[in-house]
């Protein structure tokens, strides 16, 4: 049950041009035959100002979980402010045709207080997520 | 003016029912602009001393106020062996052996530092800085 993630990075800033591609098969904290086999994916709409949780600390703590966020707004003006325990990482900003930034990290939600937090300004925000993890708490009924 | 592209493609045959398969690419441009990007480190490749001590990588002090993005790679080959990554002191998560990851990076104050710890001594971490000027 194999996740690969893969990058490519290209750039002309250099005299030499770049292309730099890794990948990676998405594991279990530790492991190398035991697969992340658990996925949260979606997609939201966020009103500028509006600030949420898009994953909160008690799914996976203390694991090999991966985030994916991608901010599909085409404004380049437009942007998702990315915090952790309101600890500041960074901004995804919009772009026309699909451009806009995206960011993929390792996300171990350490502690209780550990959410990863988006606010969306500029406008209305559309955002892609995807969580790769070993295992949610339920909530119960 | 310059052009750097970041695509990542995520792919999975068996994860779920319907095969997963998705790509995209960002431009990296100046913060609210279209601007593209104009500075960067280049590739870099750090092997980590023995003691394992915690290490700045980059230091908030050094950058304005942006949108810089990050890459960073966990060249190990050994499963167990991974890198801590914290910004400002808060923990980010672990990056495995193998694993890479790539963030937009606001160094929006002087302690706004990147700091990576490893597990091991003898590490080698790839990695780069894309800067905002």
């Amino acid at each position: 049950m194999a996740t690969i993630a893969t990058v490519e990075l290209t750039s002309d800033l250099l005299s030499d041009n770049m292309s730099v591609i890794a990948d990676t098969t998405l594991m279990k904290a530790g492991t190398t035959a035991d697969d992340l086999d658990q996925i949260e994916y979606g997609v939201v709409e966020i009103a500028t100002g509006d600030e949420f949780d898009l994953i909160c600390s008690t799914p996976t703590a203390t694991k090999a979980s991966k985030l994916y966020v991608k901010n599909h707004s085409i404004d380049e003006t437009y942007y998702i402010a990315i915090t952790q325990n309101a600890q500041a990482i960074g901004k995804l900003y919009g772009g026309p045709n699909g451009s806009g930034d995206w960011m993929f990290i390792p996300a171990d939600f350490h502690d209780a207080a550990a959410d990863i937090a988006i606010t969306s300004n500029g406008g209305t925000n559309k955002v892609e997520y995807a969580l790769f993890h070993e295992g949610t708490a339920l909530t119960t009924t | 003016m310059a052009t750097t592209t970041a695509t990542i493609t995520l792919a999975s045959a068996d994860l779920l029912t319907d095969a997963l398969s998705f790509s995209t690419t960002a431009t990296l441009t100046a913060a609210g602009t279209s601007t593209g990007l104009t500075a960067t480190t280049g590739l870099g490749r750090k092997k980590l001393a023995s003691g394992h001590a915690q290490y700045t990588l980059f230091d908030g002090d050094q950058y304005a106020n942006g949108s810089h993005k990050v890459y960073l790679k966990n060249t190990s080959t050994t499963a167990s062996q991974y890198f801590t990554i914290e910004i400002n002191s808060e923990q980010m998560g672990k990056l495995y052996a193998g694993d890479w990851a790539f963030f937009p990076w606001e160094a929006n104050a002087d302690t706004n530092d990147i700091k990576i710890d490893p597990s091991a001594d003898s590490m080698v971490l790839e990695y780069m800085l894309f800067i905002d000027e």
